[in-house]
């Protein structure tokens, strides 16, 4: 049987029109801004090299994302993809059993055998997998001016606790504000939760984030981080309290203050800025060189379509988003870092070089409190926390609302 | 006489066609769904609404919720005050725009601008110039007053002040442009023949213009009413509630609760609650209404 | 019927007549006393402008040093620019011009229909005996406290039943539900002040329903229509939330972009970016209140007594 070019030309049109409507991938995500338009687009690219088609909706803020997804599916019209993060947020999605799983990909990719513990923990529910992520952010990083530093006397990166309290006084003395904070409720809680892990230890930290320990609220660990956030807030400028991150950031950038406790996408602002890490500022994620590292960062989940056009476009978006290639060119661009250990690190910045080095140590990961309480607890324990912070609670009436909150 | 009741029932059916859309709006839309979050504050809905029943436990939740409380708290104040500023600026404003100034368009639109402008972004800017470290507190320190204070916004007992403030600044335009086009409506040969009697002009707005005024007054008050209890967006791009709960507002309460807190089933009991208030407000008045009403013959 | 419109004709010649007649005592002092509190007023309002505007023309690096009220040392029209066509609002870095249209799809039937509903509404409150219709009115003035966040899930439901769920119709036909509660709430309270003679006479001469509405009411109701106009225009046009959930892909009004370039959980944030491009969205309803000015004229109804 012979073809003509002809009807060659036309069945190969068709075929590759099929082929790209076939794997139509719409996409709901949050990455809005310069920097991340720029890192998505490497993984568009990568998806449209493997032969999809990437349908962009992007909507700026997560609350609003999740919500125009959530409402999609409850309309009937969902997206192939919408992003979450590495949490509990779309565990109740899951129960609802508005999700497909992607056990197909996890066990083509062999997940169980390289993927971090705390992301897996997030990803698995019931032995299925729910989630496909594509980075590692660590909300718990210190990052400092290294000009204010200099002009207020202070030698060294501080290394311990005691250390750093003490670089705090030497920048009050020099007339810097040592802490820049911006004071919304959600950065005073990355604040509670950073001094938790680093002061309270690890161990306080799970007892209360991961058991959800009532009792243990009362320890020793707790107490202490309780009475460390309050000394920390004699070291924040009066004009905190509503700031955006970006502004206390900006107050970092341009030397006007010391510190501040970020997650590590507080390098884009720097960037943005024309500043380099290791020039201009340092870094540091938790003191010592076992400092435990904190797992967050983004996932996309699938909403449940028996569409067999879509399901290959779910599978395809996974395999294409933990990719070697996809992981490196689009972590580079996002400044989080890859959840894959086996890919080329050398592009990155200094303090994402840490943050991969950190997570080759196994023992040092631990889940963020995302992904071990619900958002509703989240929400509770925020409450409490932002009262304590900016009143004059005692740390005993703080315990007990605690205590409250975690009781659910 | 007789020949006329036929004609008034059937121009009464026009009527009624006419009004079908807001019957069903009503029944379909309002009713329906304000019925339908009734009964999912009954349940124990997470990120999606569950069928289940838990009793009042999630009011019990709710009244045990400072933060609630606080919201609660809140609204009234701010409410209070900012529906007081409003019309008594937006009628000012109107009053003064009424007197065949120069300029009439400019100033009208000049005022009216805030309100054609998102709330992201312009309650940004009054989070910055209330901020005492970078706003008017730095300004005029620097103008050589050391010891001026204006830090309300970084204060939790004063910060609901600044959301009122932010908020007259948006919504007096609107308020001014409603009592203008009520102004508008009035006859001004009433003013000539209370000139000639020798009644001064402020005189003649108090005794004869005000009371024409009632059915602006009243929709300008429904409206600013509505603005209140919807409160949100001033509050999110100022304060986000801060510091601490300080200016937590029920509307944010509600949002939160719906979305990022996945928590349906809550956010409804506090929007029923919040419906129970204005019902309680709004029944007194329905029937001071009804009865007016039936005095004056109109339906 | 004729002989009511005719005597309600605006009266155009006398306000002429009366300017000529004021010029001559302009400079009392009552008069500066008014334009003294007019501009101080302005000054008000015009305040947080006067920031917007600044922090828009400066460079980021001047932002960053927060000084708040300070002219631009290196002024820059680029963030506009970025604003208009080169702002990152997801994959795309188009800038928000790429929703414009869809929002005056999305506005002008939603406006068209609110306030024609709304008039209606108001007419038929105001004028006509129907059976329950001010317990309807009741209920509809207490829909308008309803948080329509609350409203959103079963409304998702019920569009998804009838298969409207993210078309132009399905967000034109929210809109306008939304709307009908303040838009009755307007007219009928601007009806209640309009003399039930003029309706009663209009009667008389024959008028139906229909007709006294089309040609009595709406040509008299120019004012509150212009208030109508600048309300539903500002609402609709900045609606973000249900324009994001009813709208669907292809329609998505300008606002979600707007929301793209200003709002941004952890990306860095360009302020100047952000301030032009709030203007620039604002700008359309500016223009409306600009044009309707020519709708708060007095006289409409004045006179109309009197004849």
């Amino acid at each position: 049987m012979q073809f003509t070019l002809k009807q060659l030309a036309l069945a190969a049109t068709l075929a590759v029109s099929f082929s790209a409507q076939a794997q139509k991938a719409n996409v709901i995500h949050w990455w809005t801004s310069g920097g991340e338009s720029a890192a998505v687009k490497e993984l568009a690219d990568a998806y449209t090299k493997a032969g999809g088609t990437w349908v962009d909706e992007a909507v700026a803020g997560a609350d609003n994302a999740r919500a125009a997804a959530i409402n999609r599916i409850a309309g009937g019209n969902p997206p192939t993809a919408a992003q979450f993060n590495t949490s509990k947020q779309y565990h109740d999605v899951i129960a609802e059993g508005q999700l497909n799983d992607i056990d197909a990909v996890a066990s083509k990719e062999g997940w169980d055998k390289w993927m971090p513990k705390p992301i897996v923990d997030a990803i698995k529910v019931k032995g299925h997998y729910y989630a496909v992520p594509v980075n590692i952010h660590n909300p718990a990083w210190f990052w400092y001016s290294k000009d204010a530093l200099k002009k207020a006397g202070v030698a060294s990166e501080p290394k311990t606790m005691d250390e750093f309290f003490a670089a705090l006084d030497k920048l009050k003395a020099a007339g810097l504000v040592p802490l820049a904070l911006g004071g919304q409720s959600w950065q005073e809680w990355i604040t509670f939760y950073s001094v938790l892990l680093y002061v309270g230890g690890p161990d306080a930290y799970l007892k209360f984030f991961k058991d959800h320990d009532a009792a243990s609220v009362n320890s020793e660990g707790m107490r202490k981080t309780l009475t460390a956030l309050k000394k920390l807030h004699n070291y924040v400028d009066a004009g905190s309290p509503g700031r955006n991150w970006n502004d206390a950031t900006a107050m970092v950038i341009s030397g006007k203050a010391g510190f501040q406790i970020m997650g590590d996408w507080a390098k884009g602002e720097f960037g943005a800025a024309k500043q380099t890490a290791g020039k201009e500022y340092g870094c540091f994620a938790g003191f010592g060189p076992k400092a435990p590292y904190m797992v967050a960062g983004d996932v996309f989940v699938f909403p449940k379509t028996t569409n067999k056009a879509a399901i290959e476009a779910q599978h395809k978006l996974a395999t294409v988003f933990t990719s070697p290639t996809a992981q490196v060119a689009f972590n580079n661009k996002k400044g989080s870092i890859p959840v894959r250990t086996d890919v080329d690190s050398s592009k990155m910045d200094i303090c994402a070089q840490a943050g991969v080095q950190a997570m080759k140590d196994t023992s040092r990961q631990i889940a963020n409190p995302d992904a071990l309480m619900t958002p509703d607890m989240v929400g509770a324990v925020q409450d409490v926390i932002t009262k304590f912070w900016n009143g004059n609670q005692s740390v005993d009436d703080a315990v007990k609302a605690l205590q409250g909150a975690v009781k659910g | 006489m007789a020949s006329s009741q036929p004609a008034r029932k059937k121009r009464a059916a026009a009527a009624q066609l006419a009004l079908l859309p807001m019957a069903i709006t009503v029944l379909g839309v309002y009713i329906g769904t304000v019925l339908w979050s009734v009964r999912i504050s009954f349940s124990s809905s997470k990120i999606f609404p569950k069928n289940d029943f838990v009793g009042f436990s999630q009011y019990e939740r709710l009244f045990a919720t400072e933060r609630w409380t606080v919201s609660l708290h809140n609204i009234a104040i701010f409410g209070v005050l900012f529906i007081l500023a409003c019309m008594v600026l937006g009628f000012f404003l109107a009053v003064f725009l009424d007197q065949h100034v120069r300029g009439e368009n400019v100033l009208r639109t000049i005022f009216l601008y805030p309100y054609a402008m998102s709330f992201v972004a312009t309650g940004l800017v009054w989070q910055w110039m209330l901020n005492p470290g970078l706003g008017i507190q730095a300004a005029v320190r620097n103008l050589g007053f050391p010891e001026f204070q204006f830090d309300w916004i970084v204060n939790q007992d004063k910060v609901i002040y600044t959301l009122v403030v932010a908020a007259v600044w948006q919504a007096s335009g609107l308020v001014m442009a409603v009592l203008l086009a009520g102004l508008r409506g009035i006859d001004e040969s009433l003013w000539n023949a209370a000139r000639i009697d020798g009644v001064p002009r402020w005189r003649y707005y108090l005794s004869v213009v005000l009371p024409q005024l009632g059915p602006a007054f009243g929709t300008s008050f429904v409206l600013l009413a509505v603005g209140v209890v919807k409160v949100y967006d001033v509050v999110v791009a100022m304060t986000l509630g801060g510091p601490g709960n300080a200016s937590e507002v029920p509307a944010k309460f509600i949002m939160d609760n719906l979305f990022t807190r996945a928590n349906v089933g809550l956010a409804s009991a506090a929007s029923t609650v919040m419906l129970l208030t204005v019902l309680a407000l709004l029944v007194p008045w329905w029937y001071a209404r009804s009865v007016q009403s039936r005095k004056l013959g109109h339906s | 019927m004729s002989a009511v419109v005719e005597r309600i004709t605006p009266p155009v010649a006398a306000p002429v007549q009366r300017k000529a007649a004021r010029r001559k005592s302009h400079f009392t002092p009552a008069r500066l006393g008014l334009y003294a509190l007019l501009v101080s007023s302005a000054a008000f309002f015009l305040l947080p402008l006067y920031v917007m505007l600044v922090t828009s023309l400066k460079p980021m690096e001047e932002i960053r040093l927060g000084q708040l009220f300070a002219l631009p040392l290196n002024a820059t029209f680029e963030p506009w620019v970025q604003a208009w066509s080169l702002a990152c609002t997801g994959l795309e870095c188009r800038g928000i011009q790429v929703g414009f249209w869809n929002s005056v799809w999305i506005v002008v039937p939603s406006t068209i229909a609110s306030i024609f509903f709304g008039a209606l509404n108001g007419y038929a409150l105001s004028f006509w005996r129907v059976r329950g219709a001010g317990w309807l009115f009741g209920v509809l003035m207490f829909g308008a406290f309803v948080p329509y966040q609350v409203m959103i899930y079963p409304l998702v439901r019920t569009l998804a039943t009838v298969n409207l769920f993210g078309t132009l119709g399905g967000i034109v036909l929210i809109h306008t539900v939304f709307g009908m509660p303040v838009m009755t709430l307007l007219f009928r309270n601007y009806y209640a002040g309009v003399p039930i003679e003029l309706f009663k006479a209009a009667r008389i001469d024959g008028g139906g329903f229909w007709r006294i509405f089309f040609q009595l009411m709406l040509p008299m109701s120019l004012p509150i229509i212009a208030v109508a106009v600048i309300m539903q225009v500002t609402n609709i046009w900045n609606d973000f939330l249900l324009g994001l959930v009813f709208a669907g892909r292809d329609n998505l009004p300008m606002t979600v972009q707007l929301n793209n370039v200003i709002n941004t959980t952890t990306g860095e944030r360009l302020y100047n970016v952000n301030m032009a491009a709030t203007m620039l969205t604002s700008a359309l309803p500016l223009a409306v209140y600009l044009i309707s000015g020519r709708w708060f004229l007095r006289g409409i109804t004045a006179g109309a007594v009197k004849g």
